[in-house]
């Protein structure tokens, strides 16, 4: 898969650079080594318009130095050249301020999941056959091009594949490697809608980690097509109050206005609109969230996080109160708080019973969001506001499709409106959601 | 040695390869292009870079967070047409840039190409000289800065709760080197400082920043910017505890002179790239030399504005930046090329190939887009406004190229009734259509502003920096993400 021979090993570099670090006068070092394969490719037009690959390794080295601390990271693997880094970051430490709070995690807090279970490295990716590949992406783009509808002009069909390996040593005796594998693939296409002038795209793309977990052609096609019917004839719709259909697919982006109030580093510097929450209610007691990095060759799934704490299945808000906050070990000792864990990994809703169709059959009109434009959430009021596309539902059927229109408010309003979840969730995604219904989503429009 | 390796030093003398302090003769080069070429590709490329970042912050009254990041490698790029074959490497043995070049070299399946040539080196405008650099500065003289501008920003305003502050600076060799001779090394300065604070009144808290950015050394950050930065930080996260919601729906929107530039990086900027157009994909691929704008709408792009963020002497396909007027009088006149567009079209590359660093190929990319400046004052913009909002800060945008919708967040700004600013606003998205929107431009005015913050333009998995300006522009009607009772 390499296009670059290579006689790096990447455990002993990772190990060196501990060893060198206290060497120079660190009282702890943290180092990690990562390396990755990665392949592109992209046809358009029946040929291969780009085909890239490397092979790209790096270095990253925390330093604790007389109670002070810094980072560093290196592309060039060459010993002077780490060497060089090491000094360097060891002589400008010791120039800034002391910082108790930074220091490796304690040793009992450490730990890793069983990579076995975990399932993320498939050996498929070892024994890949280039032209095979190749092959793949072809008749990706033959399907796509042969299913186009009369007015499309341009498609462009993607396949991305990569193994990526990482090695981490610290000082205090903490190992862990880890090896995770990517196969994605997709296709955008354009129209030429005729009484508008426009040219609208729709894209369908998916990945997994297993290569026979990819979701196949005819899912691609199935979800492009919906993607373009989904782009036709778009308007804005009046201005209003609407019951609000959250898509599966785009359902991240209003998580993740959650995730920023909730990280360490917001609630630290009081910019966090959760700040004195912790164990309140902030959403509607149907709704829940969960971090779970344990899920088998799921996408966000991790054996360790970044400072080697063991992974933990946790409940962000259970049934609308606010459980964890995304703590890593600095910012924990900040805060006076038990660390949890600095980043998520997979974000996951507990699945609904029905479909957003069944559940808003009796609904004289809601809007169904399929994708957003821009947009913004302030972290400190948890103000929110979003550029959206979708459709206008009447007893659950489409009958318009919408752009050019925003959605407005504020985090805590949008989830204490929460009113049920859908039935169906996307598990080729670290954001395992299925669509989020909420009531009374102010929209501007025409 | 060490100091060769961790820090960047701009070549001694003009005709000095710089890469060759790190072992790669112009024999290799040679023999690396004569790899990529190998299967008959028209054309490549090697793109070196050699780039230090620096990164010291404060935060809880103590400056005590400091990062060093080195990147080292090289892009190879082949191309047959507009087909493009890409491999890059970190290791720059010759062993590593050959395969590197065998493998860009596999999107070509004929004879071997053309042998390149002696290598010559070219000399280069200057568009960013740099006074002081940081590798000068050491962390004895950054410390106190970050501590001043901390206590600055506590002295402003007593409600300030948190401040925290950080200064980036990054210092960036490339050398692109083509098999028809030409060598092009460029030193690319950049410094960015940022101040972020969070206050609190009668228990509600809100946070804000500002930022300073531009291709230099310590002279970027002089009294009067500084001061400006820390007033600016305290006064615009004060600004939001006054400010709130306009209504929701279309209406008309002034956007003041500076960062609102972000209206014609998102509504116009993106659909001028050429590989858009070429790919027929753009809302602006069939409509050269057609009215898009009222006669008054002048928009460049211009790489070559001094000390600018988006300022470079050379792309990164080794042509000379330039300023590309692409609407001219509200008629379009060109697109921004790379060479594989430019090809396609029958013109002369704009300078615009660009490329977040020797991992990516380059593309068409924005330098610093703005309008130019038109015949009406701020105030005669705002006072022709009956009902209407007045944007004066931004934090992002996007857009989707093919329909022209865009989309841009407005920070803080006003209410217009009557022809004046009244309520605060703050936190509301604005979205629109790129064509209708440069239709819908009424009023320019003649108080054109370059915005001094540090902006990334991201497309297609790739940031490079960018400035954008405007003068004070009012746009008929956009919808504005109010609220709706």
């Amino acid at each position: 898969m390499s296009a670059v021979p290579s006689s790096i090993d990447p455990q002993k570099v990772a190990r060196d650079a501990v060893a060198l670090g206290l060497r120079l006068g660190a009282d702890e070092v943290r180092a990690s080594v990562g390396r990755a394969d990665d392949v592109q490719l992209q046809r358009r037009g029946g040929r291969l318009e780009r085909a890239q690959e490397a092979r790209t390794f790096g270095l990253s080295v925390s330093l604790f130095v007389d109670g002070r601390y810094s980072s560093h990271s290196s592309s060039d693997m060459r010993p002077e050249a780490i060497a060089a880094l090491m000094e360097r970051g060891v002589e400008s430490t010791r120039l800034l301020e002391p910082d108790p709070d930074r220091a490796l995690p304690e040793r009992a807090l450490m730990g890793g999941l069983d990579e076995a279970s975990l399932d993320l490295d498939d050996p498929a990716a070892r024994q890949r056959d280039p032209a095979r590949r190749r092959e793949e992406l072809e008749a990706l783009e033959a399907r796509a091009i042969a299913a186009a509808p009369a007015d499309l002009i341009s498609t462009t069909a993607h396949l991305w594949e990569g193994r990526s390996e990482s090695w981490m040593c610290l000082s205090n005796g903490f190992e862990a490697q880890s090896a995770r594998t990517t196969f994605g693939w997709g296709v955008e296409a354009t129209l030429r809608e005729a009484e508008t002038g426009k040219l609208p795209e729709g894209y369908a793309f998916e990945q997994a980690v297993h290569l026979s977990d990819r979701p196949n052609i005819d899912a691609l096609m199935a979800e492009l097509d919906e993607a373009l019917a989904l782009t036709r004839r778009t308007s804005a719709c009046a201005s209003g109050r609407y019951l609000m259909v959250l898509d599966a697919r785009v359902v991240g982006r209003l998580l993740g206005a959650l995730l920023g109030p909730m990280s360490g580093a917001a609630l630290h510097e009081r910019r966090s609109v959760f700040l004195g929450k912790l164990g309140e209610q902030v959403a509607s007691p149907r709704f829940s969230l969960f971090d779970d990095p344990t899920i088998p060759r799921g996408l966000g799934s991790r054996s360790t996080d970044g400072d080697g704490l063991l992974p933990a299945r946790r409940a962000l808000i259970d049934e609308g109160v606010l459980k964890t906050p995304l703590l890593d070990v600095y910012y924990a000792r900040k805060l006076g708080m038990a660390p949890t864990t600095g980043g998520v990994s997979n974000l996951v809703v507990p699945i609904g019973d029905r479909s957003w169709r069944a559940a808003t059959a009796e609904i004289p009109e809601a809007i169904r969001v399929t994708s957003f434009l821009g947009g913004n959430t302030n972290p400190a009021s948890g103000d929110f506001s979003f550029g959206i596309r979708g459709q206008l539902l009447r007893h659950g059927e489409a009958v318009q499709n919408l752009s050019e229109m925003n959605i407005t408010g504020n985090i805590l309003d949008l989830y204490a409106n929460f009113v049920e979840a859908a039935d169906d969730v996307r598990l080729n995604s670290s954001t395992r959601s299925p669509s989020l219904l909420f009531d009374g989503v102010s929209f501007s429009g025409a | 040695m060490a100091d060769l390796i961790s820090a960047v030093s701009p070549p001694s003398r003009p005709e000095e390869l710089y890469f060759e302090r790190f072992g790669v003769t112009q024999e290799a080069l040679r023999g690396v292009m004569s790899a990529a070429l190998s299967r008959g590709a028209d054309d490549c490329d090697l793109f070196f870079e050699h780039c230090v970042i620096s990164s010291v912050s404060m935060a809880d009254g103590k400056v005590n967070r400091a990062s060093t990041s080195i990147d080292l490698g090289l892009g190879v790029r082949a191309r047959v047409g507009d087909q493009v074959g890409y491999a890059y490497t970190e290791d720059l043995s010759l062993a590593a840039m050959l395969a590197a070049a065998r493998t860009a070299a596999e999107i070509a399946m004929t004879t071997p190409g053309r042998a390149p040539v002696n290598l010559q080196v070219l000399g280069l405008p200057s568009y960013y000289p740099v006074k002081e650099r940081w590798s000068g500065v050491g962390m004895e003289r950054r410390v106190p800065m970050l501590r001043a501008w901390e206590a600055a920003a506590f002295a402003r305003d007593a409600r300030v709760e948190k401040v925290s502050c950080q200064l980036v600076d990054a210092e960036r060799v490339i050398a692109v080197v083509r098999p028809d001779g030409r060598v092009a090394q460029d030193f690319q300065p950049m410094t960015r400082a940022v101040v972020s604070v969070t206050a609190q009144q009668n228990g509600r808290r809100e946070s804000n920043l500002y930022n300073l950015a531009g291709r230099a050394g310590l002279e970027l950050l002089d009294a009067d910017r500084v001061n400006r930065m820390v007033n600016e930080a305290v006064d615009r996260t004060m600004f939001l505890f006054d400010a709130g919601k306009p209504p929701a729906g279309e209406m008309p929107v002034v956007l003041a002179a500076g960062a609102s530039g972000i209206l014609l990086h998102e509504a116009i900027g993106h659909g001028m790239e050429a590989d858009f157009n070429r790919k027929g994909v753009s809302i602006y691929a069939s409509r050269m030399n057609e009215r898009i704008a009222p006669s008054f709408v002048t928009v460049v792009d211009n790489g070559t504005l001094d000390g600018s963020r988006g300022a470079i002497n050379i792309d990164d396909e080794a042509n000379p930046s330039e300023r590309t007027v692409l609407v001219q009088d509200g008629v379009l006149k060109s697109y921004l090329h790379d060479e594989i567009s430019a090809k396609h079209y029958g013109v002369a590359p704009t300078g615009s190939g660009r490329r977040e660093s020797f991992r990516h190929p380059p593309m068409p990319r924005m330098r610093a887009t703005y309008m130019e400046p038109g015949p009406h004052k701020p105030e005669e913009i705002i006072a022709s406004v009956k009902n209407g909002i007045y944007c004066t800060s931004f934090s992002n945008g996007q857009v989707h190229i093919g329909a022209g919708d865009f989309a841009f967040y407005m920070k803080t700004g006003y209410l217009i009734e009557d022809g004046k600013l009244t309520r605060p606003l703050k936190d509301v998205n604005i979205i629109g259509n790129g064509p209708t929107a440069l239709e819908r431009v009424e009023m320019v005015g003649d108080d054109l502003m370059l915005d001094e913050g540090g902006w990334t333009c991201g497309k297609d998995g790739q940031g490079v920096p960018v400035s954008q300006g405007q003068p004070t522009v009012k746009v008929g009607a956009l919808v504005v993400g109010g609220v709706s009772q």
